[in-house]
Formats: C-alpha cells, structure tokens, sequence
C-alpha cells in the first residue's frame, strides 16, 4: 500500500485510540442517508411492483377489448392464440351489480370468467382463501373478503344478485327476480380497491345477469415470459380484424398515469434525499479539512520525508472515499434491516398515532411492499462514493498546497 | 529509485555542494536579504556543525539545502545531480527541533514512514527499522505511540526515521533544542556515530558549543556568509 493511503487509514483509524469517533461520526451521516435512500427508494419500488401483480395477476399480461362486445368468443380466441407471443387467452365480461346477502345491500364490481381457462392466464386460486375456484359454477359466486365481511356472508352463504336488466324490467313493467348465488369462495388480493368492491362469476352466469348471452367484453391474454408486454400488445393490434373496433393494451399502458406519478414521485424522492447525503459530504469537508489546519505541522514533514503534494492530496482524498465506501455499505445495511423489520415498524407507528385506518385506505395495501430494484442501489452507492470523494477535494488541494517550509515553521 | 552507485567517482563527488546560495523574504514595505552568497561543500563521511545567533539565517540555509525552499540565486547539487523532490526520500534525511512524529502511529512505524516513501516496507525494512530502534535505545517502546515517548525518546525515534533509509546526507536543525543537557549530548553521540559508520555527511546546525566541537568542520554563519 502506497504510504498515502497506509497514513489515511491511520488517520481514521489510530492506533491506540478504541473508537475512532471522528471517523463514525462523519460515516454515521453518510450512513443515514443512505439509509433513507434505500429506504425510500426501495418502498416506491415496491409500489410498483404491487401495481403490476393485482393488474397481472386480476387482468393478465395484456387485456383486448372490443366495444361492442365479440360475439363468437371461440373464433376470436382461436385467432388471438395464433399471435406469436401470446400464451393463452381467457374470456371476461364486466359489469356492476346489486348484491344483498341479510338485507345488507352492495354495489360490487363483477367480473365474468371462463373457469377453465382463466387459470392459464392469472394465478386466481392463489388468493383465494376460503372455498375452491374449481367449484364456482352457473349459480355461485366468489367473494373479495372485505365485502363478504361487509355484508357478513360466509362460504355456502346465498347472496341476492340484482343486475341493471331489473330496471329495463321495471320500466316495462315485467316482473323480474334477482338471481340467487351461492357463495362457493372468498379472495383476498391486497389491494384495497379490489377486496372491497369485485365479485367473480362464471361468464355464464354474467352473461345472463346483463343479457348478453354467448358474447364477451374481452380477454385476458398471457404472454411468454420475458416478451415486453407494450410489444405484445402491439402485434395483437395489428393481427386484430378491423370490424371487431378492438383494442389490446399492456398492463403498463392501463395504469399509465399512476406508474407515470410513482416514477416521477420516485424520482423526485431520490433526487431530494441526495441532499441529506451532500449535508453529510458537507460535514465530512469541515472535519477533514480541520484535520489538515490541525496537522499543519505533519504535513510539513511529509514533505520533508520525500512527500510528494499530490500524495498529500490522495491522502485526503482517500479518507474522503473510505468514509463514503464505509456509510454507504452501513447504510445498505441499515437500509436492508429496516426494510426486512418494516411491517413491525409501520405497525409500531400507526399504534403510536392510531392511522391504521386511513393508511391502508390511502396506500391501499395491507402491508408496506419493498422491492430493491438494482439501478437505485447502483445510483446511490456511485453517487454517495463520488459525493464524499468530492468531499475530500478542498481538503486535500488545501493541504497540497501547503510548503513544507511554512508548514514546519507554523507553530 | 536512485540508488547511489558505489564507485569511486561518486566517492569523489561532494555528497553536497551549493555555491552562491541567496535567499531573502519580503518583510513588510522592503525585503531583507538573508543569505548573501553562501558556499558549502561536503563529503562523504564529512560532519559540519553550523553555527550562528538567532536568525541569521541558519534554518533558511538549511531548507535550501534540503531542497524544500528554493534560493534566489546560487547553484546546489547533490551527489552531483541537482536536487528533486522525488529524490529527496532517498537521498537525506532530516532532523528537526521539534520532533514532528506522527502522533497516530507508534514509534517503529514512524521510523517506517521514512521506507514508505520509497516502497511499501518488507521484511527487511521491518528488521532495520527495530534495529535502529535498538540503536537509539528504544526497542523495548517500539509499539508506543509518539504520544507516549518523552522529548528525549521522541528525538531518538526521528534520529532513528532520518537514518532509515541510509541517506547520503543528514540535515539536522538545532535537535537537541528542546532537550536537557544530558539528553541532548546522547542525542547528539547518537548522531555523530551512526553518521560515522555509515559514512553519511552531516550538517549540524546547533548553538551548543560542545556538541559543534564534536563536528569534523566547523562554519559560523554571519551576515548571511560563512565566516
Ligand atoms: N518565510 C519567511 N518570511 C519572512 N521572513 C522569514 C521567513 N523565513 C525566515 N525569515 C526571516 O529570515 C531570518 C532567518 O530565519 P531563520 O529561521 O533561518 O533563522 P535561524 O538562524 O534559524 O534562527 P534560530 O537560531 O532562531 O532558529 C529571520 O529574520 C526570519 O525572520
Ligand atoms: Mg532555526
């Protein structure tokens, strides 16, 4: 080891003295905005990554649609799988009911499903925690669990379900019975929205509630992995038949605005929390800098063992460097911590402040999602070794350009 | 990097020669001229002892001659060659009034420092670090740090890191300045003997009659001239 850095090393780690609290102090600060980074970096990431699951794992991939519905769903899925990229295909149709279950009434979301096919495309079963997918069929329904508890029906409950065809009924003064369904499953997703206020039928029984019988609103399509799903979509846009007024979009592109919002937000969030690290590159200046007036003498004398200003200046700039390399591997480390005890964390606060509430309607998820995602962690170790090595700059040209002969005779 | 061939030629050379050595320093409205021309040439093996009161110019002298300051006019050479920083690790040492140790390091790898500038120290640089150590008397402190020495054994140790790299030329300001008689006469044997084995020339720069006596030539410095 150059004798340079052998006397940066010393400098922050001496001999004989057990902590060496100039040294943590100034990794300490570098180390907590790290932290913060990764932290904050990883928990936006993680949003992300929860945005894309329930809209992947409800929706597929790639979902088509067609405005006024597609009439031979067979045909269409037949093409549809012809498309090079796509893997399967499942038939939906949508719409809004009046649900009643003990005179307790709700407005949910339906969605109808082809129950043999649906499975090759979104991983439903997964989340669904009371009762079978399998045994959903033409007179039952599965519940999101937050609505089930709302309107307290439990599995092999009957629930009433009114649709809009109630109101034509009315106006011309048919009589019309809302269709009784036996609740055979309850599902849980994670996301607020979707456990509240979405009820899954057969496509069947959908069709017959809104009138449509034999016609889908779209499909869910699944692509092959690793296949960009803007790309997918695109090729399914250019196979569709122009009669079918079609449209297919990729996940990314349905929730544009709020992945849009969360990257900016992102974004934003980094580049303000870069500031806690240049405060802490700030605080490593004056201490080193303090260490050159205070070692005025010493560095006189380098000079007069054969030093040469350029080594003095690597000097310091090195202990700059350690001090970054040293915080931002403590604060990767206490970032990780945090992030792995975050649920007990959160949990902690909202006991503190009683939200636990209001932030699980505001955030929609139950628990904080954290996804490390590679480029952040790249851009906050590049950035906070090169912040503190800048750091070290003043410092090291101030004690370069010391003459050994004045710095000798300072007293 | 330079290591000093072994042939007579060099034995020849001055190991140090300045000629027509000028300095002076801005003071105030005018500049007052420090050095006026001074000549020196020293042997191998040669010890000069320098003298002369307080701000005559000796410390200057000797920063021109260590190559740290540069004079205003006048030539020096050392070795024969003219002197450069990145030389100057291998060529002198430098012994100083106040001890200038550094205060995170303990005392072999201070004397180790000086091999540092070279290369990073071996096992044979490690073994003549603890042996001079042992020559000045200080072997069984080798693992204390500076702070922990006393004046006199502070000393000793930059004795020890000035002679590390077995220099050509040993430049010493007033070393036992802040020492006690008694410490500052061993300092001073020290210093002549180890010179005397290795045949290094010394500059002595002391206002201690006795220790100047020791020298083998003995210059008075006055008016900025060698008397
Ligand atoms: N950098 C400088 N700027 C201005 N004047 C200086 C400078 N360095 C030395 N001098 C002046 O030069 C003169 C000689 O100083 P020097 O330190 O060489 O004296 P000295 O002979 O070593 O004295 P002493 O025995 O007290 O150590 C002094 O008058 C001093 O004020
Ligand atoms: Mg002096």
């Amino acid at each position: 080891m150059p004798w340079y850095l052998y006397l940066a090393l010393k400098q922050l780690f001496p001999a004989g003295r057990k902590f060496p609290f100039f040294t943590a102090i100034s990794v300490l600060g570098v180390a907590l905005g790290v932290m913060v980074l990764v932290v904050s970096t990883s928990v936006m990431g993680g949003f992300g990554r929860e945005i894309r699951r329930w809209t992947v794992d409800t929706t597929g991939d790639v979902q088509v649609r067609a405005d006024g519905g597609i009439n031979r769903p067979a045909d269409f899925l037949a093409q549809l799988t012809k498309v090079p990229g796509v893997v399967a295909a499942t038939p939906f149709a949508e719409g809004v009911v009046m649900l009643e279950h003990n005179l307790k009434p709700s407005y949910p979301a339906v969605r109808g499903i082809d129950v043999e096919r649906v499975e090759a495309v979104t991983p439903l079963s997964k989340y669904i925690y009371f009762g079978k997918l399998d045994d959903l069929d033409d007179d039952s329904v599965i519940l999101s669990s937050q609505l089930a508890a709302a309107i307290g029906a439990r599995v092999g409950d009957k629930v009433e379900v009114y649709s809009p065809l109630l109101i034509e009924a009315l106006k011309s003064d048919e009589a019309y019975l809302g269709r009784e369904l036996r609740v055979c499953g309850i599902f849980e997703i994670g996301h607020q929205a979707l456990d509240s206020s979405l009820v899954f039928v057969t496509l069947r029984t959908m069709q017959d509630l809104y009138g449509r019988r034999g016609s889908a609103d779209g499909f869910d399509v699944k692509i092959t992995p690793g296949l960009d799903p803007d790309e997918a979509a695109a090729r399914i846009n250019a196979a569709l038949p122009p009669a079918l007024h079609g449209h297919a979009r990729s996940w990314m592109e349905i929730n544009h605005d709020l992945i849009f919002i969360l990257q900016l937000e992102q974004n934003m969030i980094f580049f303000l929390l870069t500031f806690i690290i240049i405060v802490a590159a700030f605080s490593v200046t004056s201490s080193l800098l303090i260490s050159v007036v205070r070692k005025t003498r010493e560095i006189g004398l380098l000079g007069a063992l054969g030093g040469q200003p350029r080594q003095v200046a690597a000097c310091f700039c090195f202990q700059g460097l350690v001090i970054g390399m040293a915080g931002t591997v403590t604060g990767l480390a206490l970032g990780a911590t945090v992030l792995t005890f975050r649920d007990n964390i959160v949990a902690a606060f909202t006991r503190l402040t009683q939200s636990e509430a209001a932030i699980e309607r505001f955030y929609q998820f139950k628990q904080l999602p954290a996804h490390y995602s590679a480029s952040y962690i790249t851009a906050i170790i590049v950035c906070t070794i090169t912040v503190c090595t800048l750091a070290g700059l003043l410092p090291a040209w101030r004690a370069a350009r010391l003459k050994p002969v004045e710095a000798l005779r300072s007293e | 990097m330079n290591p000093a061939p072994s042939s007579s030629a060099t034995d020849a050379a001055p190991v140090l020669q300045a000629a027509g050595l000028r300095k002076s320093f801005l003071s105030g409205e005018g500049s007052i001229e420090v050095l006026r021309g001074v000549d020196l040439s020293v042997m191998a093996g040669e010890s000069v002892s320098v003298r002369g009161e307080s701000g005559c110019g000796k410390s200057t002298l000797l920063n021109l001659l260590s190559g740290l300051d540069t004079p205003d006019a006048g030539t020096l050479t050392w070795a024969g060659h003219p002197p450069r920083g990145d030389r100057r690790a291998a060529f002198l040492g430098m012994v100083f009034q106040s001890f200038y140790l550094i205060p995170e390091l303990n005392a072999l790898d201070n004397v180790l420092m000086a091999a540092r500038m070279l290369k990073p120290p071996g096992a044979a640089e490690r073994a003549r670090a603890a042996d001079l150590l042992a020559r000045v008397g200080l072997a069984p402190r080798a693992t204390h740090l500076s702070t922990q020495l006393s004046g006199g054994e502070r000393q000793r140790v930059a004795v020890a890191r000035a002679l590390m790299n077995s220099p050509q030329l040993l430049l010493a300001d007033e070393p036992t300045g802040n020492l006690d008689e008694r410490t500052g006469d061993a300092v001073i044997e020290l210093l002549l003997e180890l010179c005397r084995e290795t045949r290094t020339a010394l500059v002595l720069v002391t206002h201690n009659a006795v220790h100047a006596g020791k020298t083998s030539r003995h210059l008075s410095l006055h008016n900025g001239v060698f008397q």
